[in-house]
């Protein structure tokens, strides 16, 4: 994949969309207006209504013998009128009551009993709750009427010689521990991520539709097709400018919520306060961006499948109402982020954006939730990039399902980034949960087993098989060189330092400590398990079928991008995440990134294979053995260990064996020859 | 310099072409005619890679489509009635955007596509969206996108169908021109006339198969017929018309 290219056709698309006066205005102009004009005028008539409420007298109804008291207290301090006096109460009570009140002649009713005498006189107070005025004004009687009946309490217990407070042997008092920014989060918690989730989908939408279907529709795509560029490339530089025009969109948005907000907040809960801190915004945005990447994702496989603007409309219709159903879930009391909830795609972004507004989020908790959804965002991606390739759907949109999901449209032809990269996303999603499961059922010895052998080594190789690309030169299974084998033996004997250095600056920050001393537990301080076994499950298990997936089957699809940045950094981000905790994601970069390199310049999978083995062999031994641990953690040890890692890295570089040229990622037209 | 060997596509159970073979030399046009459905857009666009041989091969400039599709596009003008413009990007915008997929370099971009607008006279309308073009101006940038990056062979899908008899005669002396600078063309048109006028050789193509093949006189002579239209007609109008 060449950026320039990507660079050249995301510039054209953004460009030309921007010039679409339908696409701007949906996207841009009609919200921006909306939210103003709906929270100004929602704001103004919810002041104007409340003014008028407090403006108006009640007008009450007094059937029976309503206490003449409680009637001038009500009188006097609910400031009301008897519009209805009563000596009897009428037959059917109720439907008198719904006539007054829907007729408007009174606002409350109040009813005794004929016949009903002092030491207890019931008293009903009947308003309508679904009429505004009547529920308001019920407030305002009520309220009066019971502090009344307290008063003759009172007037009582003074008479009887007894004090007032003795008639409340419990003085019980309600208060919300919530102060007014809290009742601010919680209502923003309600909102917000359902919010979000809707705009990124609606603001998507057009700018998806007019790159896909309306491509098609004005012949254009095909156009593109004659000039030389890889649908890879195609893809890329469309799904960047939907990517950015919906963000651009969504920010845009939130901003005119932001401001119509800030301008009507008399529209606001009484009482509540609502303000985002830089952090939790920054970790918002965060969340969001990945459900962002597959909801546009999403549209653009399902857009480019129609044949017209029009068709296209009624195709992404449906996904606009799964992502706000995802994003109702904000609203469901009980909603919360459990394993379950965290598999499901954008339930989880919508359910973690509420935590972190009111407050509830941890780290781990957002690692997991940014793992997963990027593991879908992933397999949206590499989806819509199947579409692009399958010849069918670009130049006529008919029967092309079969081909955008069967895997032989690519078999024998090697692998290739987007298909690393769903690899990789399934098999994320495959580890979390199942390693999980493993814990919980299993304990520690099995879930390593299971882990390394279930998760990586059995699914890399079955995944070779299934799209029957030579295992032992797609996984790199050599011997280097002799230049090869003298780099592995220096960087297997400081590699391990780049880790401990990048462990060394993590533990600055809050957290990382605990994380380390659990993690030093687990890898053996307290003799859960023998040496030789925390060596063989923590060591070697994972230096051979880590390294065989990510610098072998991730690193095989990714190196045929094209670019060796994208393969290493790839690989390693990769390899990162399945270490799920931040730090030791950014950690087991640092070491991806070397290990990946190694790999892409010795042409072999072994000398990361033994620099991976001595790495967490070295981290073993540290916890273990307290004088390793103090010798591997001296400065002029990690030093020595840094400068034979550079030296080592130098002598790996053009250390790998000649052989052919790789044949090219994607395929020269828009899908192999069906032969 | 254009070459198709066998070629042959089908669409599930549909053959749309087969077993196409033919091939246009250096300073050459030939003529591809056949009847609506006869298959000479499935033809063009395998032959500019846009769609996958089921079996056979493509040649350009002698880039095949295995391995070699960026050589192979690099190598050809590609234009059919299904390759639009960008109806919000102006002609110059659109020249600038190819020549950049093509990789021209900047300081050589500006001058090439200056030269375009002059040599196709799209001067007047150059900045103009093409959404607002008349159907022979939008042609005419069309075409120039197709020169873009001076590719020695051009593949041209009905150029003249529709244009005013000024557009199209202006065409045909810019293809006319684009022989004598040596390019190869494979032209596919209605306009027998046109096909007439300007082909060396002519290849005709029926329900997918080749028919006939050669130089006008000897495919008239082949077919008893004094003009290509009778020739055409005589070949194919019968089994059209049936």
């Amino acid at each position: 994949m060449r950026p320039r290219i990507v660079f050249h056709i995301f510039r054209k698309d953004l460009v030309e969309t921007l010039r679409d006066r339908r696409t701007v205005i949906m996207a841009f102009v009609v919200p921006a207006l909306i939210y103003p004009l709906l929270f100004t005028l929602l704001g103004s008539v919810a002041v104007d209504k409340r003014g008028e409420l407090e403006r108006t007298r009640a007008r009450v109804a007094a059937w029976g013998p309503v206490p003449d008291p409680v009637l001038e207290a009500v009188t006097r301090q609910a400031r009301a009128d008897v519009v209805d006096r009563r000596a009897t109460p009428p037959a059917d009570v109720e439907s008198e009551a719904r006539r007054l009140v829907s007729s408007k002649t009174a606002h409350v009713v109040l009813v005794t009993p004929a016949g009903a005498a002092p030491p207890s006189i019931p008293i009903r107070v009947l308003a309508d709750s679904t009429n505004v005025d009547s529920d308001a004004m019920e407030r305002r009687v009520a309220r009066v009427v019971q502090a009344q009946g307290g008063e003759l309490l009172r007037q009582r217990m003074t008479t009887l010689g007894q004090a007032p407070a003795a008639a409340r042997p419990l003085d019980v008092s309600e208060e919300d521990l919530a102060d007014a920014t809290r009742r601010g989060a919680s209502f923003a918690a309600a909102l917000l991520p359902y919010l979000l989730l809707v705009l990124v989908a609606t603001s998507g939408f057009y700018a998806a539709l007019d790159l896909t279907a309306g491509e098609k529709e004005r012949g254009t795509l095909q156009t593109l097709l004659t000039a030389p560029v890889r649908s890879v490339e195609i893809v890329a530089g469309k799904y960047l400018a939907v990517l950015a025009l919906t963000l651009a969109a969504t920010v845009c948005n939130l901003g005119s919520i932001a401001l119509a907000l800030a301008r009507g907040t008399a529209a606001m809960e009484a009482g509540a306060r609502f303000s985002l801190g830089l952090a939790s915004a920054g970790a918002i945005f965060l969340t969001v961006l990945p459900a962002a990447l597959l909801i546009v994702a999403v549209l653009m496989a399902v857009g480019v499948m129609a044949r017209s603007y029009r068709e296209g409309q009624s195709y992404l219709m449906p996904i606009l109402l799964l992502v706000m159903l995802a994003g109702f879930a904000s609203f469901l009391p009980g909603a919360e982020l459990s394993p379950g909830t965290a598999l499901v795609p954008l339930l989880d972004v919508t359910l973690l954006v509420h935590d972190i507004l009111v407050g509830k989020a941890g780290a781990t908790q957002v690692m997991v939730v940014w793992a997963v959804s990027l593991a879908w965002a992933a397999i949206g991606i590499v989806l819509t990039a199947r579409v692009f390739q399958t010849e069918q759907v670009l130049l006529s949109g008919e029967k092309p399902w079969r081909d955008v999901f069967s895997p032989g449209v690519r078999s024998g032809r090697g692998l290739t980034p987007g298909n690393a990269v769903l690899f990789a996303a399934l098999l994320l999603v495959l580890t979390f949960y199942g390693s999980a499961l493993f814990e919980r059922r299993t304990g520690l010895v099995p879930m390593i087993l299971g882990t390394q052998l279930g998760f990586f080594l059995v699914p890399s190789v079955l995944w070779c098989r299934l799209f029957r690309v030579p295992l032992r030169e797609t996984l790199q299974l050599r011997w280097p060189t002799g230049r090869g084998w003298a780099a592995t033996v220096l960087l297997a004997g400081g590699g391990w330092s780049v880790g401990a250095a990048v462990w060394e600056q993590l533990l600055r920050f809050p957290g990382a400590r605990a994380y380390s001393d659990w993690l030093g537990e687990l890898l053996g301080k307290q003799g859960r398990l023998e040496l030789g076994t925390a060596l063989f499950l923590v060591a070697l298990l994972p230096a051979v079928a880590e390294e065989i997936t990510f610098r072998g089957v991730v690193l095989a699809g990714l190196r045929r991008s094209g670019s060796r940045w994208i393969a290493v950094v790839g690989s390693a981000l990769v390899f990162g995440l399945f270490h799920f905790n931040p730090y030791h994601v950014v950690a087991a970069t640092a070491v991806g990134l070397l290990l990946g390199w190694v790999a892409l310049e010795s042409g072999s999978i072994v000398p990361g294979m033994l620099i991976h083995l001595v790495n967490n062999g070295v981290q073993v031994l540290g916890e273990r053995l307290p004088a390793v641990g103090e010798r591997v953690g001296s400065p002029v040890v990690v030093g020595a260990a840094l400068a034979a890692t550079a030296l080592g890295a130098w002598l790996a570089r053009g250390s790998r064996p000649p052989m052919p040229a790789p044949v090219p990622a994607v395929p020269v037209s828009l899908s192999a020859p069906r032969r | 310099m254009i070459e198709a060997r066998g070629l042959t596509k089908r669409f599930g159970e549909i053959v749309a072409a087969s077993d196409v073979t033919f091939s246009v030399g250096r300073g050459e046009v030939v003529g591809l005619l056949g009847p609506n459905g006869a298959g000479k857009t499935t033809v063009l666009r395998m032959l500019a890679g846009v769609l996958t041989p089921t079996a056979g091969d493509v040649r350009i400039a002698g880039h095949g489509t295995e391995g070699e599709a960026f050589e192979l596009k690099r190598s050809l003008g590609f234009l059919t009635g299904d390759t639009a413009l960008y109806q919000r990007l102006t002609p110059r915008e659109v020249l600038r955007y190819f020549g950049r997929l093509h990789e021209i370099p900047e300081p050589a971009l500006a001058p090439r596509v200056d030269a375009l607008v002059r040599r196709f006279r799209l001067s007047e309308f150059a900045d103009r969206p093409c959404g607002k073009l008349s159907a022979g101006q939008k042609q005419r940038a069309n075409i120039a996108r197709a020169f873009v990056h001076d590719p020695p062979a051009l593949i041209l899908d009905e150029p003249t169908t529709a244009l005013d008899v000024v557009t199209g005669r202006f065409l045909l002396e810019a293809f006319r021109e684009a022989r004598a600078a040596g390019k190869a063309i494979l032209f596919s048109t209605h306009v027998l006339g046109d096909a007439e006028a300007l082909c060396d050789r002519v290849v005709l193509l029926h329900r997918g198969e080749v028919l006939d093949q050669g130089t006008v006189e000897e495919v008239c002579a082949r077919a008893g017929a004094r003009t290509l239209t009778d020739a055409f007609l005589a070949r194919v109008g019968d089994e059209v018309a049936a």
